[in-house]
């Protein structure tokens, strides 16, 4: 396994007749920035989401290093929160959901991490987009992941909100080792962001490589022709 | 373990949730207590005294007849009757009108010569009853109420016939003077007929005629067979005054007159209604929020998340039950008791309700389409469990559990020992609540892993 945090081999998922994800080999180490890009329907959301065992995938399997099994989080691409806790009872029910020995001093270190100290108490159904996101980010490290796996973060932001949104989390992984998955439409996000990038399209993956080894050409050229 | 530590969590959730949203909290748990006490109140108001019309055709005559030692008239039959009925007295006209136009649910009418037929005990008097067609169900009480004041005043005239017909006897026996349906006379009697026949004997022997004087002994031996037949008929005539006789005892006067249908009616409806909204909204809402594909990653497993909403569920309907009942016990006069044994009822029953409804809540897509599915589900077949004696809504309702709820109830209510279909009605709730528990799990499991 060396220093892989997961090992996918041959994962695969249909939705019915449509092949939502054709056989994938895929491996994430400590540390990783990686994009998932490709037009709608390219089998971004699906990828996330096997690796995240929200969905079992149809075929093959994905292996776990020691350090990472049971320590992936989530962001949906949606605000996954209970609207009508406040946020700090959020962060404590799934830090308790997590195992956290103690979810009440866990939800107030994620609580200063994410910067939601001054609407700790406020329930989630009233914060604004930007702090929700932060929040169902925060959500997300309740379990104290070693991979973060993200669904478009920055889909429903304002340009502004995008920019804070990528500083606290480029803050927030820092020197811990956290390796960042994340789905986008955007090209630019993608190299911007990240230190590798797959694109994916009509389920296949389509490139596997450095982040700014594609430039918008080969982009076009490549999801053109899946 | 940590199964029991994730539901704990999700209950606590749920609880907070649920104070938070009072409009929620009033639809789910307010709407089903009202629609129940309601419930209860209609039910228990079937017992009403219906009205009746009473036409007098026979006021004219001003006849009265005597029975034993009363002498009755139209009016006092009349007054009989009203123990059972509150009379109206109408003219023929006017008691049309009123049954048409539904001021009184029948018109009685007491035909011309009835006092006559009553008296010449030739042949029997005949009332009239009309009923309104248009309740046929209201109609059908009213003929049992008047069929059984009929029958309790026929009883009561046979009883002073036969009297009357056991005074003749001992007139016949004893004699003296006898008066029945209006004749009048002396009688000799068959005690003083033997003595006198004795005394011809005697006198007919002083005479030197013995043998006319044994010519005499048939006669004699005829009477005293008389005597001792008419002796054995006395107990057979009071037999057939009251064959079968009624013992009542009537129980203290209550407070409210609840019944046993009312209250389980209330209870079956209230109770469902909490079970079935609570756990369809409940779940529905997990996945309104979004949060299924969060707790789906091995946070919180489907059977956890079914088993831990249906507990609440049927500690919510068990909580709803107690309080119901307690309201029962003191407002009005029915003994709830066997306290104990209604929690296992109780929590039963709102484990079947609460499957369902997580099973609904489980395939609505949102908690509005799952409020409105449980509801529209729910409602008919509770009230159809509320119909006495029919198996086909027996085990109609019986599909979400109230069919076998209704009679667990009654049973615990009226019962003197509990019999062993309430434990069986027991039995059927559980089952019902592991078939729609799977169902929903299996519905639930699909929806976070699909």
């Amino acid at each position: 396994m060396h220093d892989a945090l997961l090992r996918a081999h041959g994962i695969a998922r249909r939705y019915g007749s449509f092949e939502a994800l054709a056989p994938l080999d895929l491996e994430i180490r400590p540390g990783e920035r990686i994009a998932l890009t490709g037009p709608n329907g390219a089998g971004k959301t699906t990828l996330l989401t096997m690796l995240a065992g929200v969905h079992p995938p149809d075929a093959g399997g994905i292996a776990w290093s020691d350090v990472a099994r049971g320590h992936v989080g989530w962001v949906p691409q949606r605000p996954a929160v209970y609207p009508r806790l406040s946020a700090r009872e959020n962060l404590v029910l799934f830090a308790g959901l997590e195992g956290a020995d103690d979810p009440a001093g866990t939800a107030d270190r994620l609580i200063a991490r994410a910067d939601l100290q001054e609407v700790a108490g406020r329930r989630a159904g009233a914060l604004s987009t930007g702090t929700l996101q932060r929040l169902n980010l925060a959500v997300a490290l309740a379990g104290s992941p070693r991979l973060l796996l993200l669904d478009e973060p920055t889909g429903t932001l304002s340009p502004d909100q995008r920019m804070r949104l990528w500083q606290w989390l480029d803050d927030l992984v820092a020197g811990d080792g956290m390796a960042i998955a994340f789905s986008t439409q955007s090209m630019e996000e993608a190299a911007a962001r990240a230190d590798r990038v797959l694109v994916l399209g009509r389920g296949q993956l389509l490139h596997d490589g450095p982040a700014g080894a594609l430039d918008d050409a080969a982009f076009l050229a490549l999801v053109e022709d899946a | 373990m940590r199964a029991l530590r994730a539901g704990s969590l999700l209950m606590r959730k749920d609880l907070r949730v649920l104070v938070r949203s009072r409009a929620l909290l009033a639809v789910l748990i307010g709407y089903p207590v009202v629609i129940a006490i309601l419930l209860a109140i209609a039910l228990s108001g079937g017992d009403r005294r219906p009205t009746v019309a009473f036409v007098n055709l026979d006021a004219a005559s001003g006849r009265t007849v005597q029975v034993g030692d009363e002498r009755l008239s139209i009016e006092d039959y009349a007054t009989r009757l009203e123990d059972d009925v509150d009379l109206v007295r109408l003219d023929p006209a006017q008691a049309e009108e009123a049954l048409a136009d539904g001021r009184v649910s029948a018109v009685l009418t007491v035909p011309r010569g009835f006092i006559a037929d009553l008296q010449s005990g030739l042949k029997p008097p005949v009332l009239q009853l009309a009923t309104n067609p248009r309740s046929p169900i209201e109609a059908q009480a009213i003929e049992r109420n008047l069929e059984s004041a009929v029958f309790r005043l026929n009883q009561a005239l046979a009883s002073a016939y036969v009297a009357q017909v056991l005074n003749l006897v001992d007139l016949i026996q004893d004699g003296g003077t006898v008066g029945i349906f209006g004749r009048a006379g002396t009688l000799l009697g068959l005690a003083q007929s033997d003595r006198v026949l004795r005394q011809v004997q005697a006198q007919l022997r002083a005479d030197g005629r013995g043998g006319l004087a044994d010519r005499l002994d048939p006669l004699r031996d005829y009477i005293t067979g008389v005597g001792d037949n008419l002796e054995l008929a006395k107990p057979a005539a009071q037999a057939i005054a009251s064959p079968i006789r009624l013992d009542i005892r009537e129980g203290a006067p209550g407070r409210e007159p609840l019944s046993a249908l009312g209250i389980a009616g209330a209870l079956v409806v209230g109770i469902g209604l909490v079970g079935v909204l609570l756990a369809a909204a409940l779940l529905s809402a997990e996945r309104e929020d979004r949060v299924l594909s969060r707790l789906g990653r091995g946070l919180v497993g489907p059977g956890t998340i079914i088993a831990q909403k249906a507990l609440l569920a049927a500690v919510a309907c068990t909580a709803v039950g107690y309080v119901l009942l307690g309201v029962v016990a003191l407002t009005t006069s029915v003994a709830v008791g066997r306290w104990l044994l209604w929690l296992p009822a109780l929590l039963l029953a709102g484990l079947a309700s609460g499957a369902f409804g997580l099973l609904v809540g489980a395939l609505a897509r949102e908690t509005r389409t799952a409020l409105l599915a449980g509801l529209m589900i729910a409602l008919p077949l509770a009230v159809i469990a509320l119909i006495p004696g029919n198996d086909i809504a027996y085990w109609a309702s019986a599909l979400a559990g109230f069919g076998p709820a209704a009679r667990t109830f009654q049973g615990l209510l009226v019962d003197p020992e509990v019999a062993s279909s309430t434990y069986a009605g027991m039995g059927i709730l559980a089952v019902v609540a592991l078939v729609y528990g799977v169902a929903a799990r299996v519905a639930l499991g699909r929806r976070m892993h699909s």
